[in-house]
């Protein structure tokens, strides 16, 4: 399959990388490693007339940590979080996402943390060629009115099957948009719609430049079901966090579950978070009631739209939360040692 | 039988080096002056009438070369036999699945031809379309073909007789069905073809196949031109598994855009194109009903297969009775009947596929299994009680030569540790046992042997030609192997002249596992013959009588006295100064018999030898996910003789990728209304190097067949058919669930697992 023509833009620097896409705005596309957006245009779900690439942009290529955050900048190469040290450290749930994503011989290569948050949502009726999608009715994502996922839907229900995202959003990070002008900082939980269509909350203008993750005294763990072990995006994943109590060592003060590739968006599960508060370490009957309680709030999202079946991946749900939370508990046992 | 000097070593593949450093030239890299690109445009409906093609628009497009349509078509149908003629290379009338051909268009480039295929206007009438076997059989409306009610396109009987007295007097009697969804071949190179009509309007073309002379006689009825005018040419080809023997409809519209417009023209298919415009693997649903006696040994068996044949008839009345016949020559049944049924449904054209009737020979197996859990005797046994002997008959009369089937079970099972391991395992650790058999060859009737020429050149270096196609299994070098051996050459002393209509003779073709066993025979007599020639220039020489002489290393020398040699070379230099010319010629017809017929009469000699192999695989099982972690596989085949182990040992490693890993774990398709949902590699879950197991043990067993060439009969198949069944049993095994549904993905077997623990 062929790329639709487009104009290559080459920015020098992040000002000329916002000018452009100031002056292009809808009719642009941000390049950033290109392993999500180029496979798209192939199949011709998306022309845009212009791609900015940020192949220049070595200022938004870093990893470090400055008064208790982790920045990241947006165009870092997932290979180079991988080998990070500090990510390893104090973003455990990161590495291990990063990992999993793609190949190491492609996406880790050419594929950027900023890409594989903003890597658009998919759905098996949707992620085909334009033969596959003429004969029927477009879907409300190819521009019509019909879900195919779910019958009667008012809305696109693709599925976000970030790795990258799911343990950002667990580790409570926070990402930085610019634009010529000026620029925002805003949770990454806050950052997504209720719409398939367009599933971030930014503008055509506005350039993720960074990603910023608190370090705190808390140990995180990712895991992810996926048919093969490369090559395969996930059909469930869970990033947790568990943040222990300063005065009781073995009692968490605090906890976030995320769950993965199950909706729209990461998955924030406030209640089964909060259950875990001021519950014991080793307290796996808590961490089952977390998994449990996980699954049943993120099976009312998902739709069969990405391979298995849908009552398989809701059922993993609470495997993934739990040996995630498992997982994080045994780092924070070991971390008080 | 170890006094060869060439065969029976770990031989580095002649054709490797190429492939592995991007040398090597596809289809897709040919490039003609002139040649333009051409484009399918295909059914958008699954089952539709064809009211009305304007084509008005895509030829008055600039860069448009050509347009065609079934109207240019003069009506032609394909089908592999006269009987099964049921597709035209574009349709005219209606379309029978979503990628059906309905026209073609050559431009000056991609994005032109693409254009024009959008400008094409065709009008449907949309009919109601059928996808699963069983609607379709009891539709009565609507027939997708009409003459075939029902929907059935193919009965295969077969009745050994005995089957209802022999149920009487058993001792056990088991009835289960299985099933198992279509899967797809997933070639590392997607279908493409390029043709050509030189200045003589000779067709020249090339594109991947599986035997150039089963793409040659076809196209030369279609265009009503002798056969001489099809020059099918040698390219190399990046995997068939079953799925590029016969002609493909794009071979001829590439053709015939190419006769439109006077001009090369390439075909290039998507991924998806080439998942579902090409063939796939048949769906089954089988019933098996098994009756044995107190020690489990088969009196009766009852088997019924109803096959998703999609549109089209295809390879049907082959497809419809391997399964069975796979089975049949594995083990040994008193009695049987079998009933097949290939179904016409609106999906893509199913047809031969390498692992074909996974779901069949699981079936069987896990059967097998249950009956002799009932029993009390372990699955090694159960099999030994049952396994082929050689010099017996199979039940459709077929004469068993050779046969290590026992050989096969028991290094397997020594290998494996399966003795130790059975029934001792910790839960959700399992182990499990498959055995299975596969032809070299079928009656092919006119086609059904090979000839091959050699020729000497004056430097003493030969040029081999052969009909044998390699299609990535290693063919070109088995040739190569078996002429350097015989002629007491160097493998690069030959040169090959390969799988070209024009200057090779008729080949069975590169399927059915029959390439060693008649090609590579073929070549073998040749270079024989060839060899005798040169015996009896260099006797003179030497003072000896031809039958002291042996061939090695470029000379010929006197078996008795070694040190009394003559190059290759001067006695070729001294045959040609004699006026004695230095070729031969030498040709393969197994013995097969030719009244035995896939429908009519499905009995009789089916082809010359057989191989048999054995996988036992060993796995763990994660009682919380599904997921199935394959510890160790351990596979045996009998193959006759190992002409090369290094190329055998790949061969193997790939039937437990494709038969196992992907074939029994993770490979199936999603449909919506007879859409593939999953046509590319992303979706299509095959799997990786990092998902094989860890450990792999290849045991080659060789039982010397007396009419293979140095014993050899074929490499890999019986471990891919088998894999299968060691990957189900094991699962099965570990989850304390005799699986009935196949492949055993992970949703399924913690289904399973669920399921039992409730109880």
């Amino acid at each position: 399959m062929r790329l639709p023509r487009f104009d290559y833009l080459e920015p020098e620097n992040l000002k000329g990388a916002l000018d452009l896409l100031s002056t292009h705005r809808d009719d642009a596309k941000i390049l950033a490693g290109g392993t999500d957006l180029l496979v798209r245009m192939k199949k011709g779900l998306l022309k845009p007339k212009v791609l900015i690439s940020l192949k220049a942009l070595n200022e938004l290529s870093y990893i470090n940590e400055k008064n208790g955050y982790i920045k990241i900048g947006a165009r870092t190469p997932i290979a180079d979080i991988v080998a990070s040290g500090l990510i390893k450290e104090e973003a455990h749930a990161l590495f291990q996402a990063c990992e999993k994503i793609g190949a190491v011989t492609i996406q880790h290569y050419r594929g950027t943390i900023g890409g594989n948050i903003l890597q658009d949502n998919r759905c098996h009726h949707y992620n085909q060629s334009e033969f596959h999608r003429s004969g029927h009715q477009p879907c409300h994502k190819d521009g019509g009115k019909i879900c195919y996922a779910r019958e009667e839907a008012d809305r696109c229900n693709s599925t976000c099957q970030s790795d990258g995202a799911t343990a950002l959003m667990a580790l409570d990070a926070k990402i930085t948009l610019s634009k010529i002008n000026g620029e925002r900082t805003v949770d990454l939980a806050d950052f997504y719609t209720t719409d398939g269509i367009m599933p971030f909350a930014m503008e055509s203008h506005e350039l993720l430049k960074e990603i910023i993750i608190p370090v705190q005294i808390a140990e995180s763990a990712y895991q992810r079901l996926a048919y093969r072990s490369a090559i395969d995006y996930p059909i469930v994943c869970a990033g947790v966090l568990l943040k222990r109590s300063d005065t009781q060592k073995n009692e968490i003060d605090d906890a976030r579950i995320v769950v993965g590739a199950m909706g729209r968006s990461p998955l924030f599960l406030a209640q089964a978070s909060f259950s875990l508060k001021g519950k014991k370490l080793n307290d796996t009957n808590a961490f089952k009631k977390a998994a449990d309680a996980s699954m049943d709030n993120a099976s009312t999202f998902a739709v069969h739209n990405v391979g298995s079946t849908l009552e398989y991946r809701c059922a993993m749900v609470s495997q993934m939360v739990f040996q995630a939370l498992k997982e994080a508990a045994q780092a924070a046992v070991a971390a008080k040692g | 039988m170890s006094d060869y000097t060439i065969i029976g070593k770990r031989m580095p593949r002649v054709d490797s080096r190429a492939k592995v450093m991007g040398k090597a030239k596809f289809t897709a890299d040919l490039k003609l002056p002139g040649m333009l690109v051409g484009k399918i445009k295909r059914s958008p409906y699954a089952h539709a009438r064809i009211l009305n093609i304007d084509t008005s628009k895509a030829e008055a497009l600039p860069g448009v070369k050509a347009v065609v349509t079934g109207k240019d078509t003069e009506g032609v149908k394909w089908g592999v036999f006269a009987y099964t003629r049921d597709q035209q290379f574009i349709q005219i009338e209606k379309v029978r699945y979503i990628g059906d051909e309905v026209a073609g268009v050559a431009a000056v480039d991609k994005e032109t031809a693409l254009k024009a295929l959008d400008l094409i206007e065709v009008t449907y009438e949309e009919l109601p379309a059928v996808f699963d076997p069983m609607e379709a059989m009891a539709s009565e409306t609507d027939l997708i073909h009409e003459d075939f009610p029902n929907n059935i396109n193919i009965h295969v009987n077969i009745d050994t007789g005995n089957v209802d007295e022999n149920f009487a007097k058993a001792h056990y009697i088991r009835e289960d069905t299985y099933v198992a969804p279509e899967e797809s071949y997933f070639q590392a190179e997607p279908y493409a073809v390029v043709a050509r009509f030189d200045h003589e309007d000779c067709l020249e073309v090339w594109m991947p196949n599986g035997g150039p002379h089963m793409k040659s006689k076809p196209l030369s009825n279609a265009f009503k031109i002798p056969l001489h005018k099809v020059k099918v040419r040698k390219i190399a080809i990046g995997g068939a598994f079953g799925g590029r023997s016969e002609i493909c409809p794009v071979d001829y519209i590439c053709a015939l855009l190419a006769k439109k417009t006077k001009r090369p023209v390439r075909i290039q298919f998507t991924r998806e194109e080439n998942t579902i415009g090409t063939r796939q693997g048949h769906a089954m649903i089988t019933t098996h009903k098994t009756g044995v006696d107190k020690k489990g040994r088969v009196l009766a068996r009852e088997t019924t297969c109803y096959m998703d044949g999609g549109a089209y008839s295809s390879t049907g009345p082959i497809a419809t009775s391997v399964p069975f016949l796979s089975m049949e020559q594995a083990y040994r049944m008193e009695s049987v009947r079998y009933n097949g049924y290939r179904i016409y449904t609106n999906k893509p054209i199913r047809g031969m596929i390498r692992t074909h009737g996974r779901g069949f020979a699981c079936g069987l197996d896990t059967q097998l299994d249950m009956i002799a859990d009932h029993l009390g005797i372990d699955p090694v046994e159960m099999r030994l009680r049952n396994s082929r002997q050689p010099g017996e008959y199979t039940s459709t009369k077929s004469y068993v030569d050779s046969c290590a089937m026992d050989e096969t079970i028991h290094k397997a099972v020594e290998k494996s540790g399966f003795k130790k391991k059975w029934g001792k395992l910790p839960p959700y650790h399992g182990i499990g046992i498959g055995t299975n058999s596969v032809q070299t060859g079928f009656p092919m009737g006119i086609r059904g042997g090979s000839q091959s020429f050699i020729k000497f050149n004056e430097d003493g270096e030969a040029t081999v030609m052969s009909g044998v196609v390699d299609n990535g299994q290693g063919n070109d070098n088995m040739l190569i192997q078996i002429a350097a051996e015989e002629l007491g050459l160097l493998p690069e002393d030959i040169h090959l002249v390969s799988a070209d209509t024009e200057t090779t003779s008729s080949d069975p073709g590169s399927y059915s596992q029959v390439s060693t066993f008649v090609g590579g025979h073929a070549v073998k007599i040749a270079a024989q013959n060839c060899r005798e020639k040169l015996f009896k220039v260099a006797s003179k020489v030497l003072k000896v009588e031809p039958d002291k002489l042996a061939a090695k290393n470029r000379l010929i020398f006197i078996k008795d006295d070694p040190e009394k040699s003559i190059p290759i070379r001067k006695v070729v230099r001294i045959s040609l100064l004699n006026f004695n010319s230095v070729n031969a010629e030498g040709g393969y017809w197994p013995r097969v018999d030719m009244k035995r017929e896939w429908v009519k009469n499905p009995y009789g000699q089916m082809c010359e030898a057989f191989s048999f192999g054995t996988t036992i695989v060993e796995v763990k099982v994660d009682p919380d996910t599904g997921q199935v972690k394959v510890l160790e596989a351990t596979a045996a085949q009998d193959v006759g003789y190992a002409l090369n182990p290094l190329v055998l040992e790949g061969q193997f490693e790939g039937s437990i990728a494709m038969g196992g890993q992907g074939g029994m774990l993770t490979e199936y398709h999603e449909w919506k209304d007879g859409r593939c949902i999953n046509p590319t590699m992303l979706d299509y879950k095959l799997p990786l190097a990092c998902d094989m197991p860890p450990k792999i043990n290849n045991i080659i067993v060789e039982s010397v067949d007396p009419k293979g060439p140095y014993g050899a009969k074929e490499a890999g198949m019986s471990i891919a058919m088998s894999a299968a069944q060691g990957y189900s049993a094991a699962v099965s095994n570990a989850i304390g669930v005799y699986m009935d549904s196949f492949p055993l993905t992970p949703d399924k077997i913690l289904a399973a697992i669920k399921k039992k623990n409730h109880k």
